[in-house]
């Protein structure tokens, strides 16, 4: 009973329905502005709510979690540039739909699908995340570290860029995590005998750095990129047309929350891969994918916002972040006193309660603004980029500089930006960096007590994972990552599937 | 779908960790060049991380720096390793493509932001850290750069001054002083 007025809260306060409303309706215009992302709203938000309470601090951050996801769809379909990450597969098929005069029918759909993927993401949140934190009670420290490895690992191999690219960025993130003073023995860890890095670095400034900073120098290039106005007629889709895709978006939800669950994976390669098995299982689209297949919407809208619940899974039991935004929500939780991992469901059930219903009122907000005001949309979407970058690059400042009033923070997050700039340019990803350092403090504890526990020596440490089936799971789990990298992968695959290319050439004749 | 596909807007510059920027089978004029600096910056770090306890026991404050710092520089030099071997982007030099003058000049304004902050304080240094970066970027009159500038300001400084209480550093403007003023006159207007 407890937990149904946790639920509620949301529902009972005004001030925190009112926040989550805002939120929302914020977050499906920063998802929509190219430019401006969830990621970066929510790391340069944590600066501006850090003296409110958590509640509201977290609605504002939930709402435009849930609306960001969304948000980028639109731009996606109306000018062919994804809002957000999140989006990029929807621009394949959503935009030739609005060459053809179907803007307003691919902009409902989408928004009915976002909805649907959410709801399924918030309920599997609802049902598994009890479960999970249960379970996680018995998680060794050797688990945990296992996990953050894991996390950090996984985007790399997921994504379509290079491992070890994603394992430099990672490592890159826990190094940076470990600056300061080490929290058990006091010992200056990376300090070069400085006397600012003593408390080491500010996550938040390397996070506004990382997406806030970096992304805004990117979009230097696209200031004179001129949008193409798209007409725009009836929006809400029809009955059939939803349950034609019901079975569709019911297997993309599903690989949206499990993805969004994985550590460290996030919406957008969530929202790549549905495309892609909407790709395979889809046999005779009525109109072929690329050229504006509905499947091709329906695909990554959904899985992107299941992801959004998935990902909150990991975050609220075990204190490993789904995403990078949770990662940031993570830090957020951090600020407010709070610590997420099993203890927080136990010792405070209200709070993961609380959440879902937050995530359930972002989402039903969302497809309300979603269904309406597209002609307001339309004109705030056209606000010329010259004004925008300059406006982030003042609220990066005012970000990095507010949590400690610093500006050696203001420094780190251009150091950090610039740095990111290029390594944007040259391929790595960002979200291993941001995930190693908040899981950084996690992951050098957990090791340490696990390995103070076997009394140093490797071999029981070793001993103890084989004898245990989760950390041998987990343990096997990070080497095949490894073991998929390799030419040996390829070879055993080949063997085990047939030739890879005869099965290649197979699919390519299917699809067409 | 096509790994090359990276939405319309993009330049191989990475848009999201799902599509990162690049080229998988060339290298970018400069990427050589930063594969190295990581590699060096990383041996630094391990060299760094030996320092801080040796390899006394594997629970030491050291260890897993040593790791981490030893997985970089593992990392870092096969990167290196695999883009010495790939060819140059025919169609793209450091200035046009990676490093335009633009993002260096932003870089710039950002650098003299943080330097002016303390001392001007806030508001000047974002309205003029703002009409600078809007004329320079929309090279339009100065009335529109003006309006947009100072009217964007305005909204920004109510927001966060007052919606989020955020404290900025003052500097030259009686920004406390005004506030009250403002305080006192909606409180005598209530009254």
């Amino acid at each position: 009973m407890d937990a149904f007025w946790a639920f509620m809260t949301v529902f009972t306060q005004p001030q925190l329905f009112g926040l989550v409303a805002i939120g929302t309706f914020a977050g499906i215009y920063i998802g929509a502005i190219p430019g401006l992302s969830v990621t970066m709203a929510v790391s340069i938000l944590i600066s501006f709510t850090f003296s409110w309470d958590v509640y509201p601090a977290i609605s504002l951050m939930v709402g435009i979690y849930m609306g960001g996801v969304y948000g980028g769809s639109r731009t996606a379909i109306l000018l062919n540039i994804p809002g957000a990450p999140s989006a990029i597969a929807t621009a394949m098929d959503g935009y030739p739909m609005a060459q053809r005069g179907e803007a307003g029918q691919a902009i409902g759909v989408t928004t009915v699908m976002s909805f649907f993927g959410g709801l399924v993401g918030i309920i599997v949140l609802a049902v598994a995340a009890p479960f999970v934190a249960g379970f996680a009670l018995r998680f060794q420290p050797r688990d945990y570290m296992l996990l953050a490895l894991l996390g950090i690992l996984l985007v790399g191999s997921l994504s379509n860029g290079s491992l070890v690219k994603g394992i430099f960025a990672g490592a890159l993130g826990i190094a940076i995590g470990a600056v300061g003073r080490d929290p058990l023995t006091f010992t200056e860890r990376f300090t070069f005998d400085l006397k600012i890095m003593q408390g080491g670095i500010s996550f938040i400034a390397v996070m506004i750095g990382m997406f806030g900073v970096s992304e805004a120098l990117s979009q230097l290039r696209n200031v004179d990129k001129q949008a193409v106005r798209q007409k725009i007629d009836k929006i809400v889709p029809s009955f059939g047309t939803i349950r034609k895709y019901l079975p569709l978006s019911l297997q993309t939800s599903t690989i949206g929350v499990v993805i969004g669950a994985l550590p460290g994976t996030g919406g957008d390669i969530a929202a790549l891969l549905a495309y892609d098995h909407a790709k395979r299982v889809t046999k005779n689209p009525e109109t072929p994918f690329g050229q504006g297949a509905m499947e091709g919407l329906v695909a990554p809208e959904t899985a992107n916002n299941a992801a959004v619940g998935g990902a909150f899974i990991p975050m609220i039991t075990l204190g490993i972040p789904g995403d990078a935004v949770t990662a940031i929500m993570i830090g957020a939780l951090f600020i407010h006193g709070l610590n997420p991992g099993p203890m927080l469901m136990i010792d405070q059930p209200d709070m993961f309660w609380f959440i879902v219903g937050a995530l359930l009122t972002a989402n039903v907000f969302m497809l309300i603004f979603g269904l309406t005001g597209i002609k307001l949309f339309t004109r705030i979407v056209e606000m010329p980029r010259s004004v925008i970058i300059p406006l982030i690059l003042l609220l990066s400042v005012v970000g990095a500089y507010a949590v400690n009033n610093s500006i050696t923070d203001v420094y780190w997050m251009l150091i950090f930006g610039v740095f990111g700039y290029f390594m944007r340019h040259y391929g790595y990803p960002l979200g291993p960096v941001i995930l190693g350092v908040i899981l950084s403090r996690l992951l050098d504890e957990n090791w340490r007590r696990a390995i103070i526990s076997e009394r140093e020596d490797m071999g029981r440490f070793f001993g103890g994972i084989f004898g245990s089936p989760l950390s041998l799971v987990l343990f096997v789990s990070v080497i095949l990552i490894f073991v998929s990298q390799t030419p040996l992968w390829a070879h055993m695959k080949a063997r085990v599937f047939g030739q890879p290319g005869a099965h290649d050439h197979k699919a390519g004749i299917d699809r067409r | 779908m096509d790994p090359e596909f990276r939405g319309d807007a993009d330049h191989h510059d990475g848009t999201s960790d799902a599509t990162p920027g690049g080229y998988p089978t060339q290298r970018r004029p400069g990427e050589l060049a930063f594969a190295l600096l990581l590699t060096l910056g990383s041996l630094c770090l391990l060299y760094n991380a030996y320092g801080i306890s040796g390899v006394e026991a594997l629970s030491a404050p050291g260890s897993v720096p040593m790791a981490t710092s030893l997985v970089m520089v593992i990392a870092a030099g096969l990167v290196a390793l695999r883009t010495a071997r790939l060819p140059l982007v025919a169609s793209e030099t450091l200035a046009k493509d990676i490093l335009p003058v633009m993002v260096i000049l932003f870089i710039g304004f950002l650098i003299a932001f943080g330097l002016l902050l303390k001392p001007l304080g806030f508001v000047p240094t974002a309205a003029l850290f703002l009409t600078v970066s809007i004329k320079v970027l929309a090279r339009k009159s100065w009335l529109y750069t003006f309006a947009v500038a100072l009217g964007s300001l305005a909204v920004i400084w109510v927001v966060f001054r007052v919606v989020f209480t955020v404290l900025l550093p003052a500097g030259i403007v009686p920004e406390a002083e005004f506030i009250q003023f403002f305080r006192s006159l909606l409180a005598g207007g209530a009254a």
